[in-house]
């Protein structure tokens, strides 16, 4: 019984911290229709920064999460109009050119990640390391459940802006119908640079996060991918609500893998449902995608 | 067109010769190109005629590989029948697995494609059978020339099928139907479930075999090298870079890539600037020549390279 | 058309013509190294390329190796494998056809061992790998093919035996966490085997795959309360692992780690965490080895890596060096100056048969029979332990420096 609950727990958790990654991302296709092949790379830049940072200015990795928060929305609005280029009309295909572009843009950063702090693993300590709470027989580490519920103070605040501002208004028509929003008086360029700046900034922002909870490293990326793409599946792609209850199932399916079956089909397991979803309800599991 | 002839036949004539008139090194290298060639047009088929972007098109390599390398071993069959397994066995895969995809499109069926691969090669580095995470060993056979002609026989047929079946028949005409506007294509009466399953199909049976070869070409195989996702990013960036939907793009692309990478690897003993270098060239190809260096050498495409930078500068300008 | 046709004819014309080399006379020994410079074990790989060079620079310091009286000095030329088997076998290709090396030093990895192998069999060309320790390559039984580090699936041992011992009260049950890959599961694999030698109860084995998140295995490890949990893996694994279970406050007797005891990067990562934890290595500077060699004990060979490199050595680097003075003395034997005639490459295969030495990396002599075939099998692994933040030799009882600590007290009292 202790077990399955411990497990629970785990699941949980594991899910909490990879809701950011996926709001951001979902929030980026369900505006933009660009499926960002980049977003591993995105938390891996991020978790260097956080790392940069401490090391460089010292204090705590949790007091840059703001800065970093600013820098790559910063980046994010630079490199946008490029990718509005590729994605824009009278190119063979745009949706495959963008994803292309993206990938493109991973490599990118991979390699350039690589050259630059090359293979070693670096950690970045905060003062959350290694505090846990202890709930009867359950014990949860500190820093899960601060990734946690950081995870959905982002994502509720998010949504508050998104539902109840006149601008997030403005952004969720330009979801529904990009040109009628255009009609209307939306500057449909300005909101798609400042959707994506917001993706890249809340998701290096997640980077650090991640970065001060495992570990950073050049190649780490393409985990972070795989696992915003499962969620944002399961969710539905656009759909950012769905996006809490999808990175929770995301955690409790590994969790209970690993626990129940056997920690070699972990991935595997994680894939086959990724690719089920897809199958069977391609709108994600709401049916409310895109 | 006289020309062009001579050109062709000259080229053709020097693919024979190879081995013959360089050093084993480069001997390898180029049956790395070739292999390479061959599987950038094996992705061009499904992505470049047919519009669907499959980012796990690799794990037919890997699964041609694998196949071949668990009949030699488990099974003691001769090489040639290892080799004609893993094609059909790879091409009854894709017919599974497109079946039910290739309702998807876009970013869905990229998605979707990548899992499965990713899921093939957890499947692999699992079971017992394969070796798993120790990888399977074939028994060593140095023949160099008889690997190139091999690799060169596969990547032949290769290219003479997609000229064949996809560029001169209505079979071709089909696939660009679907690409450009799939719904309309089903409107005029295209079996369009059916035409993009025999695509995909194809384009899965010559990676499949072209992975059999370089699994008994280099005895060693293991998940992470034939089933990862590096394989199929690389078939993607010599196909686009050499001009996606042409004939001799990828061909193109995959000798600039190899190239370039074993040239850089000479001189430079580095490896991970590499990986900026390419990077930076996707992202300029999709901008700036999106048709490719084919597109760029025969003056024709969509946008010049010059169009392609003042409509940047436009959009930068905002 | 005509564009394409020119450029393709002369990307053709400049890589086709130009490498026609005549056989070169020369008076050093020109010895290729594969190894990983770039790609995902090019951590490991700088490690192999540091030990090499060391060798080279000893080697050419006291004037290099002593043919029939003159001495003739080492030039390493390198290709680097990018962590690839395939790229492996053209490295090998290129030194051995373009180069026209003498012999080569062999590779970090044992996926770009078993590619290179068969290449070097082809050539006839003698090679030592001086770290990659997959018992699958030995098994193939590879004529030119030798090794100074043993095979992984023995080494472990040592770490189990200690625990078994040394300590008391004597473990009674043991977990064990393994990654799936090739080199981490044969850890696991000989963790496994060990512990069931000895008499210690295996209550749970399990294999993840790289890069997932541990915790929920460790969590169902916890519950089964172990005296030891071990773990097969490279250290960035026992870093996150370790870490978790400070998180999830799970506390056995002592911590068995397998790969990276004394690379910074572990202790960077574990800092204070990495108090009592067990792990094993083929060679440490404290050992005490006289040899007659280049490098007359560890310490002078950790000294002289300090000071070219300023990092910690490890037994890796340790392993690569000795390959070097391997070839050395073996070419010594054979007598012969370079360039060599295959006749002498033979010969010097021969001659690494017969060889048996001891250097300040400890004995080498290869076996010539049975299932680890031309490997430094005879090699004893030592059990290590960090104990006041210093690597420390806690085993064998004859030759430790320390006696184990044990139990590891929980967290909450450190």
């Amino acid at each position: 019984m202790e077990l399955l609950l411990q497990t629970v727990i785990d699941g949980l958790l594991m899910g909490g911290l990879i809701i950011i990654i996926g709001v951001g991302f979902s929030l980026c296709f369900g505006v933009m229709h660009i499926v960002d092949f980049a977003v591993g790379e995105w938390v891996m830049l991020g978790a260097y920064a956080g790392y940069m940072m401490v090391r460089h200015f010292g204090h705590d990795a949790m007091f840059y999460l703001p800065v970093i928060f600013v820098i790559f929305s910063a980046l994010g609005w630079v490199i946008y109009p490029v990718i509005l280029q590729v994605v824009s009309g009278k190119r063979f295909n745009p949706a495959i050119m963008g994803l292309i572009f993206t990938f493109g843009l991973s490599i990118t950063m991979k390699g350039g990640a690589l050259t630059v702090w090359g293979y070693h693993i670096q950690s970045v300590p905060t003062w959350l390391t290694g505090k846990t709470l202890y709930l009867g027989p359950l014990t949860i580490p500190g820093l899960r459940v601060s990734g946690f519920f950081f995870g959905i103070l982002v994502t509720l605040l998010l949504l508050a802006f998104l539902y109840k501002s006149r601008y997030g208004n403005v952004i969720r028509a330009t979801a529904m119908d990009r040109d009628t929003a255009n009609l209307l008086g939306a500057d449909v360029r300005k909101v798609g640079a400042f959707v994506y700046s917001l993706y890249a900034g809340i998701t290096a922002m997640s980077g650090a996060l991640i970065g001060a909870l495992f570990s950073v490293h050049s190649v780490m990326g393409a985990k972070y991918t795989m696992l915003a793409f499962f969620v944002v599946v399961l969710a539905g792609m656009g759909y950012v609500p769905g996006v809490i209850p999808a990175a929770i199932i995301l955690g409790l399916l590994q969790s209970f893998v690993s626990v129940y079956i056997g920690g070699r089909f972990n991935l595997a397991a994680l894939f086959l449902v990724m690719y089920g979803v897809l199958l069977i309800t391609p709108k994600g599991i709401f049916r409310r995608g895109w | 067109m006289a020309w062009k002839l001579t050109v062709f036949i000259l080229l053709l004539v020097i693919c024979f010769i190879f081995p013959w008139i360089v050093s084993p090194l480069w001997l390898r290298i180029g049956t790395e190109v070739v292999m390479w060639a061959g599987l950038a047009q094996s992705f061009n088929i499904i992505c470049g005629y047919t519009g669907r972007l499959d980012f796990g098109h690799g794990a037919f390599f890997g699964i041609g590989a694998y196949v071949t390398g668990m009949a030699m071993t488990l099974l003691g069959w001769p090489f040639g029948l290892g080799l004609l397994v893993s094609g059909i066995v790879s091409a009854l895969l894709a017919l599974a697995i497109g079946y039910p995809t290739l309702r998807l499109r876009g970013a869905y069926f990229a998605i979707a494609t990548w899992a499965m691969g990713e899921l093939i090669r957890q499947i692999a580095t699992i079971l017992d059978i394969t070796g798993g995470a120790f990888g399977l060993q074939l028994p060593a056979v140095l023949n160099l020339p008889y690997f190139y002609y091999m690799m060169l026989l596969v990547t032949g047929l290769t290219y003479l099928t997609t000229y064949l079946l996809v560029e001169k028949a209505r079979f071709g005409y089909k696939l660009l139907a679907i690409r450009e506007d799939e719904d309309a294509a089903e409107m005029v009466g295209v079996n369009t479930a059916s035409t993009k399953n025999w695509a995909f199909a194809l384009s899965a049976f010559f990676p499949g075999v072209l992975g059999g070869i370089y699994a008994y070409w280099v005895t060693f195989i293991h998940p992470d090298s034939v089933l990862g996702g590096q394989i199929t990013d690389v078939m993607c960036v010599m196909a686009f870079l050499g001009g996606i939907g042409s004939l001799w793009g990828p061909f193109l692309g995959a000798i600039v890539v190899q190239l370039i990478q074993r040239v850089l690897w000479v001189v430079w003993g580095e490896g991970t600037f590499y990986l900026v270098i390419i990077g930076v060239t996707i992202c300029a190809v999709i901008l700036f020549i999106p048709n490719g260096l084919v597109g760029l050498l025969e003056g024709t495409g969509l946008f010049s390279p010059k169009e392609s930078v003042n409509e940047l500068k436009k959009k930068i300008k905002w | 058309m005509k564009k394409l046709t020119i450029f393709a004819l002369i990307t053709f014309v400049i890589f086709v013509v130009g490498y026609a080399q005549a056989q070169e006379k020369r008076d050093f020994f020109k010895i290729g190294v594969v190894t990983s410079l770039s790609g995902e074990l090019a951590f490991g790989g700088s490690v192999t390329k540091r030990g090499y060079d060391m060798w080279e620079d000893a080697i050419n310091s006291a004037g290099g190796i002593d043919i029939g009286g003159k001495k003739y000095k080492v030039k390493l030329v390198y290709a680097d494998d990018q962590s690839t088997p395939a790229t492996a076998a053209v490295g090998g290709e290129r030194l051995i056809t373009q180069e026209k090396v003498d012999c080569i030093l062999g590779p970090y990895a044992s996926g770009t061992t078993l590619a290179l192998a068969p290449i070097c069999e082809k050539y006839k060309m003698p090679h030592i790998t001086g770290s990659a320790e997959s018992p699958l390559i030995w098994l193939r039984k590879f004529k030119y093919t030798f090794g100074t580090i043993p095979p992984v699936n023995l080494g472990p041992r040592s770490a189990i035996q200690t625990l078994a011992r040394d300590v008391t009260p004597k473990p009674q049950t043991i977990a064990i966490l393994g990654i799936d890959d090739a080199f981490s599961k044969f850890a696991a694999e000989a963790e496994k085997a060990e512990a069931e030698k000895q008499g210690i109860k295996v209550v749970k084995y399990e294999i993840v795959p790289e890069g997932s998140d541990y915790t929920p295995s460790v969590t169902a490890i916890k519950p089964l309360n172990p005296d030891i949990f071990a773990m097969g893996n490279h250290e960035k694994a026992a870093i996150e692992m370790i870490k978790i279970a400070k998180e999830l406050k799970f506390n056995p007797k002592a911590y068995v780690q397998h790969y990276g005891m004394s690379t910074p990067d572990f202790r960077k990562g574990l800092e204070k965490d990495i108090e009592y934890v067990f792990g094993i290595s083929y060679w440490t500077e404290n050992m005490k080895i006289q040899s007659p060699g280049l490098f007359k004990n560890p310490k002078e060979f950790a000294n002289a890596i300090r000071k070219k490199f300023n990092v910690e050595p490890d037994y890796t680097e340790a392993g690569c060096a000795a390959a070097g003075l391997a070839f050395q003395e073996a070419l010594r034997k054979v007598n012969a100056p370079p360039p060599l005639t295959d006749a002498q490459k033979d010969a010097l295969i021969d001659a690494l048969e017969k060889l048996d030495i001891q250097t300040f990396y400890g004995r080498i002599k290869f076996a010539t029979e049975g299932e680890f075939y031309h490997c430094n099998a005879g090699l004893e692994s030592i059990t290590l332990q960090y104990q006041g933040g210093k690597l420390t030799e806690v085993g064998p009882p004859k030759t430790r420096v320390a006696a184990p600590k044990y139990p590891t007290p929980t967290w909450d009292k450190r």
